[in-house]
């Protein structure tokens, strides 16, 4: 036998307000208040659910396709929102971050490095004279001979090798001692060999190719067709 | 419960079988393979009850049938995920109730300090004070016009996580395993906040019954 509690709460859970279980009408025909309980929800149910039931209007279909065309077109160009400029210039940094990475590693240097028969690049600057001490630009300076771009013709470095010893490291080599080298005449590839001259302010110096001068310096390049120097720019 | 699997149940509703006759999951199985017909079918049978549910939860018709076209602009954009482990009809039904809930909420950030000063439930909510009238009415037409009115006003001035559960029992007559699959809550929760808002209403409009 359940409690009134008990069969309030199952005339409230009923599936119909007036369709209830053999067990709660036979409580109710015998309990005034579950009786009256019960009426009075089946009204309550009734009044509610007697509210007024819209439909929707008539060019509900129409206006819902024409937004689900928006929808749709706002889809399609998603990239064109804020969010798809974040995206794309989130592509594009780390598009620029790897390829300033992969040109500080080296990766895309072309240029090919005789890092085996380049003295310059394994011995640390040589100690310049004394009236080298005030010059600004930092040029390496080979030892005994200049490394070469491309292996050097033999008479090549027979020239090179005509610069006295005491300038042999680290020198300058003035204007004038330059024309006054035995540069040979007839040698066709001294230009392009790699070997310019750079005036600084003590001085030229000798510079292997392929190298960049800082500086608006002039380029001074050995002819071989005459025993003089011509100024063929600056370097910037 | 099994995943619908929906290349099984992909319908040529041109060739075989019309729209009209396939029931919800096959309907949405053709709209994820783009049959805009099959789309059309799916609105014709709910856009009234969607509308009416979200007006009942409201109470402003402009602003629930936009409400509506959303939840049908959802099912459609979502119909790829959607998997078929509820009924359909419980599913959009939680379309619209997330709508209806959410812009209830706007409201009520929105809403300014009310003439009928707040009173506060057994839960702490703010509720207003909304007294029976008692004036007699001249006439049937109109009685039945402030009934209706009495009705919606009793509604929607119940807390909203009470007003969500009777409209879906006393209004749509969803069951209450249904009404629980939708507001993802117990059957006991609903059952519960079921009787509370009746015992609400009784009170509110306790000069119609």
């Amino acid at each position: 036998m359940k409690s009134c509690k008990q069969i309030k709460s199952l005339i409230d859970e009923a599936e119909k307000p007036d369709l209830f279980s053999f067990e709660v009408n036979n409580h109710i025909a015998a309990c005034n208040d579950c009786r009256s309980f019960a009426t009075e929800r089946a009204a309550l149910r009734g009044l509610i659910a007697s509210g007024a039931r819209v439909t929707a209007p008539a060019n509900f279909d129409a206006v819902l396709q024409a937004r689900l065309a928006e929808v749709k077109a706002r889809r399609s160009f998603s990239w064109l929102s804020p969010a798809g400029f974040a995206r794309m210039g989130a592509a594009t940094a780390g598009l620029v971050v790897a390829f300033l990475v992969i040109q500080f590693s080296g990766l895309l240097s072309t240029t090919e490095q005789p890092q085996s028969s380049n003295p310059v690049a394994k011995q640390s600057p040589a100690k310049p004279e004394s009236g080298l001490q005030a010059n600004p630009i930092p040029i390496p300076i080979p030892e005994k001979s200049i490394p070469p771009v491309r292996p050097a013709p033999q008479v090549m470095q027979h020239a090179i090798a005509a610069v006295p010893a005491s300038r042999g490291a680290g020198a300058s080599m003035r204007g004038r001692d330059v024309a006054r080298q035995p540069v040979p005449v007839d040698y066709p590839g001294m230009e392009t060999a790699g070997v310019v001259l750079v005036r600084g302010q003590n001085g030229e110096r000798e510079v292997p190719l392929p190298t960049v001068s800082v500086g608006a310096q002039p380029l001074l390049y050995v002819s071989t067709s005459r025993p003089a120097t011509r100024n063929a720019g600056s370097t910037f | 419960m099994a995943t619908f699997t929906h290349q099984a149940q992909a319908i040529e509703f041109g060739a075989s079988r019309s729209a009209e006759s396939a029931n919800d999951h096959e309907l949405l199985a053709a709209i994820r393979d783009g049959d805009e017909a099959a789309f059309q079918e799916i609105v014709r049978r709910y856009r009234n009850p969607i509308t009416n549910f979200i007006y009942r939860m409201i109470d402003d018709y402009e602003r629930s049938v936009e409400l509506a076209q959303e939840t049908f602009i959802r099912v459609y954009t979502s119909a790829s995920r959607y998997q078929a482990n509820y009924s359909f009809s419980t599913y959009i039904y939680r379309i619209a109730s997330n709508l209806a809930i959410s812009e209830l909420r706007k409201r009520k950030r929105r809403k300014f300090v009310s003439l009928f000063s707040p009173f506060t439930n057994d839960d702490g909510e703010a509720v207003e004070l909304d007294p029976p009238d008692m004036n007699p009415l001249q006439d049937e037409t109109m009685i039945e016009d402030e009934r209706r009115r009495a009705v919606a006003r009793a509604i929607t001035s119940l807390p909203e996580k009470y007003r969500a559960a009777i409209v879906l029992r006393d209004v749509e007559g969803l069951s209450y395993d249904r009404i629980a699959e939708v507001l993802k809550l117990s059957e006991g929760t609903v059952k519960s906040r079921i009787n509370r808002a009746r015992n609400l209403l009784k009170e509110k409009l306790s000069a119609y019954i």
